[in-house]
């Protein structure tokens, strides 16, 4: 039988290639046909000896989460690897360097922590690097010709992704990366021809055409550059700094301005600046620096200055593990400014809704005049799936600022209050137009006031204009084919993937499980969440924090206490482990 | 025993049976197998079987992984071993890891024996005797309709059968020293080539293979004598030799097999050797004999695992058993002439 759903990892440590070895596989197995969803775990600093685990998933079907256990195996530093044995599945293969430069004691190679249904393929693999020329450290590229090799995968898929990675390092590196991989690919067909594992399914030719293979990080990128961002400011950060290094690069080159500030008070503060100019502007960072930003976050807010935050959450609190995945912000995003000072918080769910969501923050912010917080996280940052992404449109880049009528000029009232809640906004330099902006409360049209009157109508006006904006934000969404259901799961973020391959598992088994998506965490859809609610006899929100922050911000909404399953592991929350919990409440119900 | 490494290379009914021993008799000592074989211990004798699409995977295999593990032995799949260091006290795997043993069960059974003349032809013979191998077999058998059976043990009557049910046509050469480990006599010789052409069977009698060639993929041109056939798999059926070609720097006494005394030791403390790999002295007959069979195996496994903690049980002979493979009588006994 064919295999028709993978899930590799290749463990390696620091300086091991890993990560890139994890790149040019997705990046081949992409342009092979294959859907594609990896991530990369890597120790929290800079250089040293950690585990790096890249982790990718091959399928046929667009892939919603990782699997719950790996099919293959690729050691590249054993002592690395055998944390990692634990978590393969049945008769997994397990592809390793059998001829390591010295002789180990007994547990030193990754053959003596696996089960005996492992498959175990041993390649030489720092030999064959050595052989054609390379430092041991080429034996990623072997690695990759010998995973190539065993599943009957054909060898120029690869070549040219290869080819590609190394074209700004010349010819000769090309040739002996190629010959690495060649030779990784030769040696294990040559010793395992006969043997080679269950072949893998055969991808549908051009299935991916106009896709590409692309990061969460590098998805938010391209959105804000296709919406016609005109300046970025940031502060490096882990794991959102991926997207001003590609900011530093491509926004210049479409005439925007990128500015690399001193830290995040400065990046948000200039943000703010920018946006107060009239320019589309944004900053990208994480808690900790989301931390630094409150401050002026509540100025975007009482000022109504339009600020897009990326704020690509980790494991905390304070500097944490960087590296690490968490969903932890959430109650700071949506509470952490001093004083009211509501603010849109939404949160898209895989790579595709980084794209879309960026570009709808950036209108979002400019048509409500305020801060939007886009939370990710670690996992859906670094994650890369192959997605077809909208086509650049005008409409991405439209103007979504409410200017003031022109009857207004010479008298114009820069916080009118509205019904909508939205003042109409000029820009410095609109002739008649004069207004001051404080981050003191204020009149309508912008002077300093402290009448117990104007603070409260302002911070009525205030609250009004960014309830009315849950009409822009993107919807729940709700997997369910009953209309009463046993257990409904209520997921935000990163975790959606995993609750939904749960969810539909479940389905599949005949429970009455549906699934409610929350994409806008704040505001939130109270009705449609409730009516969710309501329709099911228990509610589990699954979520990657300690206490369960959407559950502290929705559960009010349901009549009975909401059930949580809250992770802390660093890692994304498993399918396997969602379904253990479903079960269990499930089992309790039907007592 | 708390403390003590005992290490048995081989899973197959000899390596299984000792390591189950130590374990039952042994329970604070760690206990490893090391197999070069990716699967468990399997029936070999049911292969056959397997091959006809008769027997399931599941039935092949006496021992689960399970039985393993739940038994604390520790069963390391898929591995080999270069090197064993009587004077350390330690093997040497393939991968280069090292394993220190206080005692050590060698029973590495045997490799399917090619003899000298076809060895040339090697790479395009396919023997039969293992699990992986008669995968090998089930996948090339998808694609073609011949085969030419080369040898006459035991297991390729039993894989004749199996092919027949498959209908595919075979050629049979039959060779009256080829036989192994048996020598036919005439009477019996005539009565298989009678019984294999009642069957279908082509059989080719008196005859030498001159050159093999493959002309493509999934065909070889076999030139035998003055007649040339054609056949898409070509298997070899010649019996087993004890595989011990790893220990030739060990120390150990090798002649065919590893020579062993009734015990089973091999004269150097704690290291015993058992199963189809050991030639065993026997005092009676004051030579070394080989033993061949599951129920054999399993006995001398058991054995050599009573005699390395410290028993001293010595081998038996065995009554004479008959072999009937489809209406073939053939007359052997567990201990058989090498």
């Amino acid at each position: 039988m064919l295999k028709n759903d993978i899930t590799v990892e290749i463990c390696g440590t620091s300086g091991d290639g890993t990560i890139a070895a994890g790149g040019l596989l997705n990046e081949a197995m992409s342009r092979a046909g294959f859907s594609v969803i990896a991530y990369d775990s890597y120790p929290s600093e800079i250089r040293g000896f950690g585990r790096c685990v890249t982790k990718s998933r091959f399928g046929l079907e667009q892939m919603l989460a990782f699997s719950d256990k790996v099919d293959v195996l690729i050691s590249l530093n054993d002592s690395q690897s055998y944390s990692r044995t634990p978590f393969l599945a049945k008769n997994a293969v397990v592809l390793f360097d059998n001829k390591p430069l010295a002789k180990v004691k007994e547990g030193g190679s990754i053959a003596a922590h696996v089960g005996p249904d492992a498959n175990l393929f041993g390649v030489p693999l720092i030999n064959l690097a050595l052989e054609a020329g390379a430092v041991r450290k080429g034996k990623n590229l072997a690695a990759l010709g010998a995973f190539v090799a065993l599943f009957g995968l054909d060898p120029d898929f690869f070549r040219p992704v290869i080819t590609n990675k190394f074209k700004t390092k010349g010819a000769e590196v090309i040739e002996t990366n190629i010959k690495i991989f060649d030779a990784g690919f030769n040696s294990t067909l040559n010793n395992y021809g006969e043997q080679a594992v269950e072949a893998l399914f055969a991808p549908v030719k051009n299935k991916n055409k106009g896709k590409i293979l692309v990061s969460g990080n590098a998805a938010i990128a391209k959105g804000a550059l296709d919406a016609g961002l005109e300046l970025y400011f940031g502060y490096p950060i882990t794991p959102a700094t991926p997207i001003m290094e590609i900011m530093a690069k491509e926004l210049p080159l479409k005439g925007g301005k990128f500015q690399l500030m001193e830290d995040e008070i400065a990046s948000i503060g200039a943000v703010i600046g920018g946006s107060y100019a009239g320019k589309r502007a944004m900053t990208a960072t994480s808690g900790p620096g989301l931390a630094l930003m409150a401050e002026m976050i509540s100025l975007g807010v009482m000022t109504e200055i339009p600020a897009v935050i990326i704020d690509a959450q980790r494991a905390g609190p304070s500097t944490g593990i960087p590296t690490k995945t968490e969903q932890s912000d959430l109650h700071a995003a949506v509470f952490g400014g001093p004083g009211d000072s509501p603010r849109i918080v939404i949160a898209p769910t895989n790579v595709k809704e980084c794209y879309e969501y960026i570009v709808k923050s950036l209108q979002l912010a400019e048509k409500y005049q305020t801060p939007v917080i886009m939370l990710t996280d670690c996992f859906l940052n670094n994650r890369v799936e192959n997605v077809l992404l909208p086509e650049k449109s005008s409409d991405q880049m439209k103007d979504c600022n409410i200017y003031p009528d022109n009857s207004e000029k010479g008298n114009y009232k820069r916080y009118k209050i509205t019904e909508s809640g939205i003042s109409p906004r000029a820009v410095p330099g609109m002739e008649g137009f004069v207004f001051s902006s404080t981050g003191l409360e204020h009149t309508n049209d912008g002077k300093p006031a402290d009448t117990p009157q104007i603070h409260m109508e302002m911070n009525e006006k205030r609250h009004r204009k960014i309830l009315n904006a849950l009409n822009d934000l993107p919807e729940p969404e709700e997997f369910s084919t009953e209309k009463l259901l046993d257990l409904g799961l209520i997921t935000w973020g990163s975790s959606v993937g995993a609750a939904l391959e749960a969810t539909l598992k479940a389905q599949k088994k005949g429970l009455k499980v549906g699934m409610l998506k929350v994409p806008a965490i704040y505001p939130y859809h109270s009705d449609h969440i409730s009516n969710f609610m309501n329709r099911c006899q228990e509610i589990l929100i699954p979520e990657l924090n300690f206490t369960g922050q959407l559950a502290n911000l929705i559960g009010h909404l349901h009549k009975k206490v909401v059930l949580r399953l809250n992770q802390t592991t660093g890692e994304p929350i498993l399918v396997c482990d969602i379904i253990n919990r479903v079960e269990d409440i499930l089992a309790k119900i039907n007592k | 025993m708390a403390g003590d490494h005992f290490i048995v290379i081989g899973n197959g009914p000899a390596g299984s049976q000792a390591a189950f021993t130590l374990r039952e008799k042994a329970p604070d000592a760690e206990v490893s197998i090391i197999t070069r074989e990716r699967e468990g211990c399997c029936h070999s004798h049911l292969l056959p079987k397997f091959l006809a699409g008769t027997v399931s995977k599941k039935d092949l295999f006496a021992i689960s992984f399970d039985d393993y593990i739940k038994k604390g032995i520790k069963l390391r799949t898929g591995q080999s071993i270069v090197n064993v260091d009587i004077s350390k006290r330690e093997v040497l795997l393939d991968h280069k890891e090292i394993l220190p043993f206080s005692g050590l069960i060698i029973a590495v059974g045997g490799k399917p024996r090619i003899p000298e003349p076809l060895l040339v032809f090697k790479d395009l013979l396919y023997p039969l005797k293992s699990f992986s191998e008669t995968t090998i077999w089930q996948k090339k058998l998808l694609n073609v309709d011949s085969i030419l059976m080369l040898g006459g043990d035991l297991t390729s009557l039993a894989v004749t059968k199996a092919l027949l049910t498959l209908e595919k046509k075979i050629y049979f050469m039959l060779n009256e020293d080829a036989f192994w480990p048996l020598r036919f006599n005439k009477t019996l010789y005539k009565e298989v080539s009678r019984k294999l052409t009642e069957k279908g069977v082509e059989v080719l009698t008196g005859l030498k293979i001159k050159s093999i060639a493959r002309i493509s993929e999934d065909v070889c041109r076999v030139r035998i004598d003055d007649q040339e056939i054609e056949a898409g798999l070509i298997g070899a059926f010649f019996g087993l030799v004890p595989d011990v070609k790893f220990l030739v720097r060990s120390g150990l006494q090798i002649d065919r097999g590893i020579l062993v005394d009734e015990y089973l030791s091999t004269g150097i403390e704690g290291i015993y050797a058992t199963g189809d790999c050991a030639q065993i002295y026997h005092p009676e007959l004051h030579d070394y004999w080989i033993s061949i069979g599951t129920k054999n195996a399993k006995a001398l496994g058991r054995l050599a695992a009573v005699n390395l903690l410290g028993g001293m049980e010595k081998t038996k002979v065995s009554k004479e058993s008959i072999f009937d493979i489809d209406g073939i009588k053939v007359n052997t006994s567990w201990w058989s002439e090498f």
